[in-house]
């Protein structure tokens, strides 16, 4: 079982070590794809910044169309005369104007609403969505964008007119060199439309909001949009975000279980009311370490090298098969057999000796109920009845070189086991020699065996059976020493020799006694 | 706008204010700093000269010319602002203390108006149309912003001798009507601050031209256009 147990150690570590990698990486995929997130979403920032301004510029582009627009220039100027009730006939021309002029702008550059507002800021004339602002005297010139259009200049703003507005604005001159007629403006309104058309030219996820609220969403196809509607749970919190309140731009914050975003404040009157965009992307943590199982789509599972896992796999199994093929299956299998040629009759007791490990334990004990079951039914005793189950195989002829070489000890002392007693335990009730002074056991410097040593070759032959798994009970001394009398004198009888020399040996796993004729 | 009516059968005092094309409009000037983050991109338009691009107040409502006589008035009656185009109407305000003011929301989207440092004037919604009233409640100088509108900012200054006030037109010409003989001052009021000197007038039963009011010189390191 040696191997087995080596094995499944082996399993055991390489499980662990498996799960120590994979939290390894669990963590690793985790930082790096944080890190690749924020500078995607770094640059999804950055380019819809860019994008937002080269809309505005686009857009201010377009207004030259108004601006230079001869129409226009000439009633603003004459309505600039008057701080009056504005001429009726000045709106009308400015409008018409300024729809005529509107048409020839690209749809996905229109602008939801024109405005024309003489020198003081009134709006003369307006077309598309100009609810906005109520029909009281309406004017335009507190907004900075507005004055600075009067004054000579073109430039864009973020304006919440109850929605958020993106906006630019230039001067509308009647002759070069002079002062500005009036202004023209032209708005935007920032809703999923114009959320869309970000989202195309820049790739990415956008949410606008202001006060707290998300106020238009588009992302690419694929992604998530209604995620983006949790950037409102975390609007309280970024305002507390220092690279927020003083870059315009806040850090990679994580909303929820898969979504990151940064949110960037819009330019202009906006950005002091806490409007601004977030750009949101969907990440994909590696929560536990079966968590990779779930962010593998098809392409991650197709560049597995299945040969090499499905390899390493049936090899480990193959292995772990064979170790237990050769430790489990084979003994059970010898030790069947053994079963079945003790059922069959074919033996009547089974050899510990040819089994291992606790195969050998349990054929002495299924030996030592066989010898109980047949002594309690009137049988006889197996054991004291067979003197080869006791003392083991005797050689049929004495070895010729135990005759060689006198004084020597065996000559085939090799095979005998001298186990010294002092070694072996006798924490079991063994059985003991008498008590009487007996000899030390025989050593291999003695070179004649008498009798007085046998309780020596006794013990030493207790000791080996039990080390061979064999049974001892009802093992004693005076059974065993009239063994080696009869055996002692048929030797003597059959070789003419003085003296016998029994010896301990071990012979196919089973104590045995070797008898040596010595001739003096 | 007249404040109080001083005489039926008074005259006039007309007058003028000049160099108040060097007075700068703070909400404007603060937005062209780039640092307000206020636009992704200013650029000047080239045809228009250098003169025309200083950011000067629309004076016709942003400069106030004040009548003052020698003793306090009584409040006069409601005078009504418009809220609406990303200012009020007008911008500066000079009324007798206890004078009520009524804010007028002309916008269709909500103001959220209020008084900077003054607890009596917090932060309350304005709807579109709706009004919203406030008394001065006395002499000084009081800012009015709106929450919903940063670049929105107006300021109203009590002053108790007050007997009537106007605004220029876009020239700077302004004239208050049957005014009652006998000595006053006029002082123009700009961003809340008195702007240029006070003109005394003594008046008899004939009208009466209020020299021209130097409200602004020129920087002395120069001024810049933009």
């Amino acid at each position: 079982m040696l191997l087995s147990r080596f094995w499944y150690a082996i399993i055991g570590i390489a499980l662990g070590a498996s799960l120590f990698l994979l939290s390894l990486a669990a963590s690793i995929h985790n930082r790096a794809m944080r890190r690749v997130l924020g500078e995607g979403l770094s640059a999804d920032s950055q380019v819809v910044s860019a994008v937002l301004k080269d809309d505005a510029r686009t857009r201010a582009a377009h207004l030259i169309k108004f601006a230079v627009d001869g129409t226009i220039a000439k009633a603003l100027n004459q309505a600039s005369q008057s701080t009056g009730k504005i001429d009726p006939g000045h709106r009308d021309t400015i409008e018409k104007a300024l729809k005529k002029i509107s048409q020839d702008i690209p749809p996905d550059q229109a602008f939801d609403a024109v405005f024309a507002v003489d020198r003081g800021g009134r709006i003369i004339g307006a077309i598309g969505n100009v609810s906005t602002h109520g029909t009281e005297e309406p004017e335009l010139g507190g907004h900075p964008v507005v004055a600075d259009a009067l004054h000579g200049f073109v430039r864009d703003d973020t304006l919440v007119w109850g929605r958020l507005h993106r906006i630019v604005a230039r001067p509308v001159e009647l002759e070069a060199g002079g002062a500005p007629a009036g202004a023209v403006i032209g708005a935007r309104i920032i809703d999923d439309k114009f959320a869309r058309e970000l989202s195309a030219r820049s790739g990415a996820a956008i949410a606008f909001y202001v006060s707290g609220s998300r106020t238009a969403a588009a992302a690419p196809e694929g992604f998530p949009k209604t995620s983006l509607d949790q950037i409102v749970t975390d609007l309280d919190k970024v305002t507390q975000d220092p690279d927020y309140l003083e870059k315009g731009r806040s850090g990679i914050r994580e909303i929820g279980s898969d979504l990151a975003v940064q949110y960037t404040r819009l330019p202009g009157e906006a950005y002091s009311l806490g409007a601004g965009y977030a750009v949101g992307r969907v990440s994909t943590p590696v929560t536990s370490i079966f968590g990779f199982l779930d962010a593998a789509d098809d392409k991650d599972k197709e560049s597995v090298s299945w040969p090499l896992v499905l390899g390493v796999a049936f090899g480990a199994l193959a292995l772990g098969l064979i170790m237990s093929f050769l430790e489990h299956t084979v003994p059970l299998r010898k030790f069947a057999r053994e079963a079945t040629a003790l059922a069959t009759g074919k033996v009547d007791h089974l050899q510990p000796s040819k089994f291992r490990g606790v195969y050998r334990r349990i054929a002495s004990d299924l030996n030592d109920g066989i010898d109980k079951l047949a002594a309690a039914q009137g049988g006889v005793s197996r054991k004291a009845a067979d003197l080869g189950q006791v003392l083991g195989d005797l050689p049929a002829t004495p070895q010729m070189a135990a005759f060689a070489v006198p004084d020597s000890g065996p000559a085939d002392s090799a095979p005998a086991t001298t186990v010294p007693i002092s070694a072996l335990s006798t924490q079991r009730n063994l059985p003991t020699p008498p008590s009487r002074n007996l000899p030390n056991p025989p050593s291999r410097g003695k070179p004649v065996q008498s009798e007085e040593d046998w309780p020596g070759v006794f013990e030493q032959f207790v000791q080996t059976k039990i080390q061979c798994g064999e049974n001892v009970e009802g093992f004693t001394y005076e059974r065993f020493r009239e063994t080696l009398i009869r055996n002692r004198e048929a030797l003597v009888q059959q070789h003419g020799a003085q003296e016998v020399r029994f010896a301990v040996y071990v012979k196919d796993g089973r104590a045995a006694l070797k008898a040596s004729p010595v001739r003096s | 706008m007249s404040l109080t009516s001083i005489g039926a059968l008074g005259a006039r005092v007309v007058g003028s204010i000049s160099g108040y094309i060097h007075l700068e409009n703070p909400v404007w000037v603060e937005s062209k700093d780039p640092k307000s983050r206020s636009y992704t991109f200013r650029e000047m338009v080239p045809t228009v000269p250098a003169q025309y691009r200083k950011l000067s107040p629309y004076i016709p409502k942003e400069v106030a010319i004040g009548l003052f006589g020698t003793e306090a008035q009584k409040p006069g009656a409601p005078i009504t602002v418009r809220v609406g185009g990303g200012r009020t109407t007008p911008v500066m305000l000079v009324a007798p203390p206890g004078t009520k003011i009524v804010f007028h929301n002309v916008d269709s989207f909500e103001h959220r108006l209020y008084g900077v440092g003054m607890k009596e004037f917090g932060p309350s919604n304005t709807g579109r149309g709706a009004k919203r009233e406030w008394t001065i409640p006395a002499a000084g100088t009081f800012e009015i912003r709106d929450e919903l509108a940063p670049s929105l900012r107006m300021w109203v200054r009590g002053e108790p001798n007050l007997m009537e006030a106007t605004y220029p037109n876009a020239k700077g010409e302004y004239s208050f009507q049957n005014v009652a003989p006998g000595e006053y001052e006029v002082q123009a009021f700009f961003s809340g601050e008195k702007v240029g000197p006070a003109a005394r007038v003594k008046l008899a039963n004939r009208d009466v031209g209020v020299p021209p009011i130097v409200v602004a010189t020129p920087k002395k390191d120069g001024e810049k256009s933009d």
